[in-house]
This record gives structure tokens, sequence and C-alpha cells, in this order.
């Protein structure tokens, strides 16, 4: 099966972008997060009572009634306040800079955002509960089924409240290419006088040899041996490997090989 | 080279539209975007990119190019149309007008979550009045034990303690009330279960401390905030059930495309809980455990129902709210 994690959006100016979605892996990173930040936020505002509980027993009651508020407050309006301050981010999707937008690409607005929020309660069960009653600890297991089982990747909060999660890395224009290690002159001796490669080839082995460096060199080989025999017939390319094949190919077809 | 950049076109676009590009990641990247010059450029901007975008598709670029053309072309876009004028407006009306509407529309399924709540909390009022053992056989006794200590009004119990006691409730009871809503997704049964569970558990608590003499007791620290948090969780069981209704009884639709036409009424409920309960929230962290006499309390609460009542009966009515 082929997994396009992306969502097309057509905007009224008829252009067509694509949004990034993110997957689980990374939404429960951001969630970690901010889970971290809201025991912080709890603990601060315990921190915070704490000089008035010493002061009488009467005062020390009413501090842990008010911890109890904050715990209240920062564990059901934490996610809303800052989607709908920050633009459908919370500090956790910040960092891994994800966004809530609308299935149609357009920003969530506050109602989409209440519902997704609010609906997080589904998406915890079932909840794990060892021993007592009031510590319990979400499974997500609702949240990871619905997610799987959709292509958008949404949780029943998403697809009741229309959002989806996205990416929105920034990312950077490849330099211009460089050949490395340069073709040398032996190799050039070699090459056959033209390459010719359709546009389409062309735009793949330039994200071939764009994305090698990323790769382990067993990997990129793995890759480039999909397609390097045909190419290498095709063309008449000799390169002692699959990977350099691909390399020479580009660099000769684009004027590279020098 | 000019024979290599036709064969590869990538390399003359990237380097003469970049510039613009620069521009508009800055422009992106500061907090706010300045005067009504800045938003012209930003707009100019955004349509640049948007066309350079169906150039580079057309062109089949690489994907580094088009990428970074679609994230562009994408947060330029949330950024022009990302401004909620009048956000903060629009939920203040949902909820005084909004909310009320909707409950009046959706009353089927409020009347059903009132009746799944109500039907068991008077059993269990009732139950331990007239059976001994009704009590025990819904809750442990330990926790009934606890219910009688708190509520003994003997003089070790300090109003610090009856703080304490009111913000575990706030957090236990909204919990109890947000879940109530939310399990609505899995066809209703969530919601179905937590009205009639709490509904069960709320009363037996409110009858065994009358059998037990403790009743004044309770009712002087409950009466204040239960018509606020009651009335929640019962409207919070009826968006539930909204929900799952929406998703069993698609009406032609798909079971998705008949959550989202439900969407804006579930979010009018649910709004309304929210609402609901944070007042329940803010009378039980500062009210309720206070010093007032019993008969003000009753009061309160008295004008507490009464306001609820109007706000669900005429809210929303003055023409087109």
């Amino acid at each position: 099966m082929l997994l396009d994690t992306r969502a097309y959006v057509e905007t009224p100016e008829r252009v067509r972008f694509r949004h990034q979605l993110a997957g689980p892996g990374r939404r429960a990173v951001a969630w970690l997060i901010d889970t971290v930040i809201r025991i912080g936020i709890f603990l601060l505002g315990v921190a915070a009572l704490i000089p008035f509980v010493t002061l009488s027993e009467a005062f020390s009651g009413a501090g842990i009634g008010l911890a109890f508020l904050v715990l209240f407050l920062v564990e059901w309006f934490y996610g809303v306040i800052f989607e709908i301050a920050m633009n459908g981010r919370t500090p956790g999707k910040l960092a891994l800079s994800l966004r809530v937008v609308r299935a149609d690409g357009s920003p969530a607005r506050i109602p989409d955002l209440v519902l997704r929020n609010f609906l997080r309660a589904v998406d915890y069960f079932p909840i794990w509960a060892p021993g007592t009653e009031s510590f319990a600890i979400p499974t997500f297991g609702i949240a990871i089924l619905t997610m799987t089982l959709d292509p958008k990747l949404r949780r029943i909060g998403d697809l009741v409240a229309g959002t989806v999660v996205v990416v929105e890395e920034r990312e950077r224009i490849g330099e211009d290419l460089v050949i490395e290690p340069p073709v040398t002159e032996e190799e050039r001796q070699e090459l056959p006088a033209q390459v010719v490669l359709s546009r389409e080839e062309l735009r793949i082995l330039e994200d071939f040899v764009r994305r090698r460096r990323r790769l382990s060199p067993e990997r990129a080989e793995e890759l480039a041996e999909l397609c390097a025999p045909a190419l290498a017939e095709r063309t008449g390319i000799v390169a002692p490997t699959a990977e350099r094949t691909l390399v020479l190919a580009f660099a000769r077809a684009t004027g590279r090989d020098r | 080279m000019s024979g290599a950049s036709a064969r590869n076109p990538r390399e003359g676009f990237v380097a003469r539209r970049k510039p613009s590009w620069d521009r508009l990641e800055a422009l992106l990247s500061r907090g706010r975007v300045g005067g009504a010059e800045e938003w012209s450029e930003l707009a100019a901007l955004y349509r640049d990119v948007s066309a350079d975008l169906a150039r580079a598709r057309a062109l089949d670029l690489p994907d580094d190019v088009q990428g970074h053309l679609d994230r562009l072309a994408g947060r330029a876009h949330n950024r022009l149309y990302g401004a909620q004028r009048g956000a903060t407006l629009s939920v203040v009306s949902d909820l005084f007008h909004g909310f009320p509407a909707a409950v009046r529309r959706q009353w089927a399924f409020v009347l059903a979550a009132h009746l799944l709540f109500y039907v068991p909390f008077f059993v269990g009022v009732i139950g331990p009045l007239v059976a001994p053992g009704f009590a025990t056989s819904v809750l442990p006794e330990g926790n009934l034990a606890q219910m009688e200590e708190m509520y003994s009004g003997s003089i070790d119990r300090s109003a610090g303690n009856d703080a304490a006691m009111a913000g575990f409730y706030v957090w236990n009871n909204v919990g109890i009330a947000f879940r109530c809503f939310a399990t609505g997704a899995l066809a209703g049964l969530g919601s179905v279960f937590y009205l009639v569970y709490n509904g069960l558990i709320l009363g037996t608590v409110e009858g065994f401390l009358w059998s037990r003499g403790r009743g004044w007791n309770l009712l002087d620290f409950t009466i204040g905030h239960t018509p606020w948090e009651l009335t929640g969780i019962a409207m919070s069981g009826a968006a539930g059930l909204r929900m799952g209704w929406a998703l069993i009884i698609t009406e032609g639709r798909t079971r998705l495309g008949s959550l989202r036409h439900a969407a804006p009424e579930i979010y009018r409920l649910v709004l309304g809980t929210a609402a609901l309960l944070l007042v329940a929230a803010a009378i039980e962290g500062f009210w309720s455990a206070g010093p007032a006499p019993l008969w003000l309390k009753v009061v309160f609460g008295g004008v507490g129902t009464v306001t609820i009542v109007l706000w669900i009966l005429v809210g929303g009515r003055g023409g087109r709210g």
C-alpha cells in the first residue's frame, strides 16, 4: 500500500499546496513535552501556595483546594487555551513544528479547537489504573486505533472537529548540487557522449543525489540498485557501484561532469 | 553552462525567485505583521509564491524546491487567512445565544440525558432511606464511612478541610463531566454509562448521608454549586448522546460527514457545559465551604437555578442572535 502522508489543500487562489501530516510518533513526543510543562505549571502553582499553607491549618486546606483548581485548569484547559492563543499550537507542538489546521488547510477556529481538546478524554481510553482510582495512565488506545485506520492520521477529536495536525518544518532549498566525489578524468573517458533522461527521471535522480548524503552508504547502494541495472543498460554507463552509476548518469545529463 | 540550465531548469528559477521567497520567509518569521503596507506586501508575496509553486509543479522540480514552496505558501496562507476577527465576541455570543438555542433544538437529547442521570440519582437517594443495605451494595463501606466522617459537622472539622475537599470535587466532577461527553463518541455508550453510573453514585451518597442524619451538613456544602454542576454533567451527557446519535443515524451521510454536520451543535452544547462547570468550580472553590449561614446558601443555590433556567429558556430568542 502506498502511504501518502500529505494533505492537499486548494486555496481561493486556485493553488494546491501540500501539508505534511504528522504521525502518532511525533505527536506523542509533543504530548510528552506538553505533559511535562503541565506538571511544571501545576508544581509552580503548588509552590506559590506553600507560603499560605504554612500560615495556619485553615489556610492549608484552602491551599490544597486551590491546588486542585490549578490541576483542573491545566488538565482540561491547557490545550484549548494554548491552541487558541498560538493559532493551533501548544508549546509541545511548537517544539516539534506541529500545528493544528482545518482539513482544508485554513487556520483552526475556536469551535474546532474546543471540540478536539475536550474529546481528548475519549482518545485517552482505555485508561490504565494500577491500584488506586485517582492515579490513572492514559493508553491512547482509541487515538492510536483511529489514527491507524484514518488516512489523514486523525484521532477522534480531529475527526469530529474537522482538523488535522500538520508538520510545518521549514524545508531548506538545497545548495547548488556538487558531485562528490567529482567525476574523474578516467570516468569521463568511459561515459557515453550523451545521456538522455526524461524530466521525471532527472528529478528522481536529483532527489537521490541530494538525499544520499543523509543515507548510510549501504542504504544508498541498496536504493540505487533498484534502478541502476536498467539505467546502465540503457545508457551504457559502467561504474563500480550502483550508486556511482546514478551519480554519473545525473552528472552527465546535467553537464556537471566537468 | 547555458546548455546545462536548459536541461536542468532548477538553478535559474531558484536563483531568480529566491530573494522574493527569503523576503516572505523573513516576514513570516516575525511574530507580528506590521501596518497595512506589510500586509499588502505579504499578500503580494503570497500570490507570487503561489505562482512559483504552480510553476515548480509544472516543471516537476525536485522535492526540496517543491517542499520549500509548499511550506512557504502554507504558512503565508495560514497567516493571511488566520486573523480571527471578533473570535472572542463569537464565543460570548455562542455562550449566551447559541448554547440555549442549541439546548432547545436538541431538547430530546437534553431530556434523555437528564433522565439517564436523575432516575438513577433518585433511586440512589431513596434507596438508603428505605433499605439499610442499599448504600453498601453500591459503594464500599470504607468510602461511605469516610463520607460520613467528612460531613459529621464535628468540632475538628475546620473550614480548611472543606476547601481542600471542594478542590478535590471540582477536579473530580469536571473530569467526570468531560469524560461523559467525550465517550459519547463510542456510539453514545460511554455517555449513557457515565450518566447512569454517576447519577447512582451521587444519589446514593446523598441518600446515605440523609439516612445518617448528615443531610443538613451536605446541603450546606453543596447547595450553592449543585445546580451548576449537575446541569453541567447532564448537558455534557446530552452533547455526548448527540455525538453518538450522529455516528449511528447518518441520514444518508457518511459517518464522518454526519459527525461533521452535527459538530456545530455539539460545540454549542460543550461550550455551555464548560461554562456551567467553570461557574460550579468557582462557587465550589470560593463559596461553598465558606462561613455563610445555611439560609443564604440555599438562596444562593436558588438564584443559581433560576439563572440557569432563564438562560436556557430565554437566551438566543432576541431576534437573530
